[in-house]
């Protein structure tokens, strides 16, 4: 039984089938590479996933309970982070602001916390700060922690979306086109920080455009085209398939 | 007694100040500051003797309580608010009936207003949590005027449009409050109370989630926040306090009247927030000081004082549009 199961999901918008009959398995510590054209499904999977939209049909379940059409903030809190395509940091707040506010679902206090129980209250915040310092170090942000987010560079911002989403202690991480607008020094970085996450054991669900540096991480692909799950299987695989070559690249003749 | 409370906000501001890893430097500045303040404040109606200027100064207090708590709503939550007149009304008026007719004390009456502001608040919290933006504003201006029409119309309850006259001299723990100086070292403790509570609530995990909520609501779901209910619970929190600042307002006016809740005043609410700045606890209190010195100062020129109140606002926006103190601006 995988970390993650979805069985025939089924997303439509007006007439358009954006997701058609998916199932898929995710084993715990595999990073799983999801690509396919523009226009495939793949964010439409993930949003479906993490709660944003809920199915049609078909059922989603995770660590073996069924999560189908829980809202976003309880998907999370059974331990599935994501990043977004388009990157949605807390721009106007501190490094380490952003870091703890991904941490919401690890500190327990409550309103009356704060009153009733000031000292505990923050030890509990304490602790976090020091876990936040943690994974900002991991991603070499720690002197950053003080500057507001928009002040980052790009590709910085990106690691800091996924500390954020790091600090949340997922069991499943979703990493939605990471490399979209970095330059390849930037991807470099990102590619070794991802590697450091499977090195500690990660499960990481991946949509990326960028060929090499999925191929080069991944221990799986799935291939989505117009909704559906056209190919699932290793890099190498995936790489020498001549029909994937054909929907995605585009045949031969047509260059 | 006022020094006591005052001497536990300042002890509260201190270990706040120093939970925010900053420097040295900047948690010196940020006690020699509020130090300052506290001292300035706790002296000021020795020095000021003038009963304008302590009416003028009690004003003030009662304008910082709204504009801190509704900046718990507009400044960190992010959304635009124009009902919080009708909460501060609501505080006004319970205190005023619970006193007037019922002689119930003035700490009781006022911890009833801020319940049933509370209750209230959550009436209009529930359903508008559901929408956003301009469909959440329009909410709550159509609840503010409803608020003001049934204070106006419910003749028998509210007193109409002459409101509630001879609201009896509040005593607090048998100590009587009469004078100017009075009020204001009771309005002084109140406001020091509301700036306490909520700076413990901002630097919290539920501060931050405010501030996500208002800087990306999909991301701030997606880290695990309910927003709906940290919408409703920034909403009744602001109203609560609301309600206390209409609670005082009611004892040192000794009448209410529906004029005092108009929605004009929850728009000089809102601009006194974003001219002092958002997002900051207590950047808004700039604002305060600015709009009321500026509204009294051209009260000889009676309606054109608007109009240079709406100029200090464009100057405000154009050049600093995330308020004086502000951190920050609305939606890049």
């Amino acid at each position: 039984m995988g970390l993650l199961e979805t069985r025939n999901l089924v997303k439509s918008f007006g007439g358009v089938m954006a997701i058609n009959d998916i199932t898929l398995d995710l084993e715990e510590g595999d990073i799983l590479g999801v690509i396919g054209p523009n226009g495939s499904g793949k964010s439409t999977f993930i949003n479906l996933l993490t709660g944003i939209y809920r199915p049609d049909q078909g059922a989603i379940r995770f660590g073996g309970h069924d999560i189908t059409g829980l809202p976003a903030h309880q998907v999370t809190r059974r331990g599935i982070a994501r990043t977004f395509q388009n990157l949605r940091v807390f721009s106007n707040v501190s490094v380490l602001v952003n870091i703890l506010i991904g941490q919401h679902t690890q500190i327990q206090n409550r309103l009356y916390h704060l009153f009733l129980t000031p000292l505990a209250a923050r030890k509990r915040e304490k602790a976090a700060e020091k876990k936040a310092l943690g994974l900002l170090k991991m991603a070499n942000l720690a002197d950053r922690r003080d500057e507001l987010a928009k002040s980052l560079p790009y590709g910085e911002q990106r690691l800091l979306e996924i500390c954020r989403a790091l600090a949340s202690n997922p069991r499943l991480l979703m990493l939605d086109e990471p490399c979209a607008g970095m330059n390849p020094n930037e991807m470099d970085t990102l590619a070794d920080f991802i590697r450091e996450l499977r090195a500690k054991g990660h499960t990481i669900l991946i949509i990326e455009h960028n060929m090499p540096f999925i191929m080069s991480l991944a221990d799986r692909i799935v291939v989505l085209d117009a909704g559906r799950k056209f190919k699932d299987g290793p890099p190498e695989q995936i790489q020498n398939d001549p029909e994937v070559q054909d929907i995605y690249l585009g045949k031969e003749d047509d260059i | 007694m006022p020094e006591g409370t005052v001497h536990e906000a300042e002890v509260h501001a201190v270990l706040s100040a120093r939970s925010k890893p900053r420097s040295n430097g900047t948690i010196k500045k940020k006690v020699v500051g509020l130090s300052a303040a506290l001292v300035i404040a706790l002296v000021l109606p020795q020095v000021v003797t003038n009963t304008y200027w302590l009416g003028l100064l009690n004003f003030l207090i009662i304008y910082s309580i709204l504009c801190l708590s509704l900046n718990l709503i507009l400044g960190f939550t992010g959304l635009l608010s124009l009902g919080h007149a009708a909460f501060y009304g609501i505080g006004a008026y319970t205190t005023a009936i619970l006193m007037t007719r019922y002689h119930v004390g003035f700490l009781p009456a006022m911890l009833a207003s801020a319940m049933l502001a509370l209750v209230f608040s959550l009436f209009l919290g529930i359903p508008a949590s559901k929408v956003r933006g301009d469909y959440f504003t329009l909410l709550t201006i159509a609840f503010g005027e409803i608020f003001r029409l049934i204070a106006q119309a419910w003749i028998g309850f509210t007193g109409g449009a002459m409101g509630i006259v001879g609201i009896p001299i509040p005593k607090v723990f048998g100590m009587p409050i009469r004078t100017e100086t009075q009020f204001y070292y009771l309005g002084l403790i109140l406001l020091a109370i509301t700036f306490v509570c909520l700076t413990i609530i901002v630097q919290s995990r539920i501060g931050r989630a405010l501030i996500a909520i208002r800087e990306d609501e999909l991301a701030a779901k997606s880290m695990g926040i309910n927003t709906p209910w940290y919408i409703i619970m920034a909403f009744t929190i602001g109203s609560f306090f609301a309600a206390v600042a209409g609670s005082f307002l009611a004892v040192y006016q000794t009448t209410v009247t529906p004029s005092n809740f108009r929605l004009e005043e929850s728009c000089l609410m809102i601009i006194m927030v974003i001219v002092g700045g958002m997002g900051n606890l207590w950047a808004p209190l700039a604002g305060v000081l600015i709009m009321t010195l500026a509204t009294e100062m051209f009260r000889s020129l009676a309606e054109y004082r608007m109009l240079i109140i709406g100029g200090i606002m464009m100057l405000v926006l154009l050049f600093r549009p995330q308020g004086i103190f502000g951190s920050s601006a609305f939606k890049d």
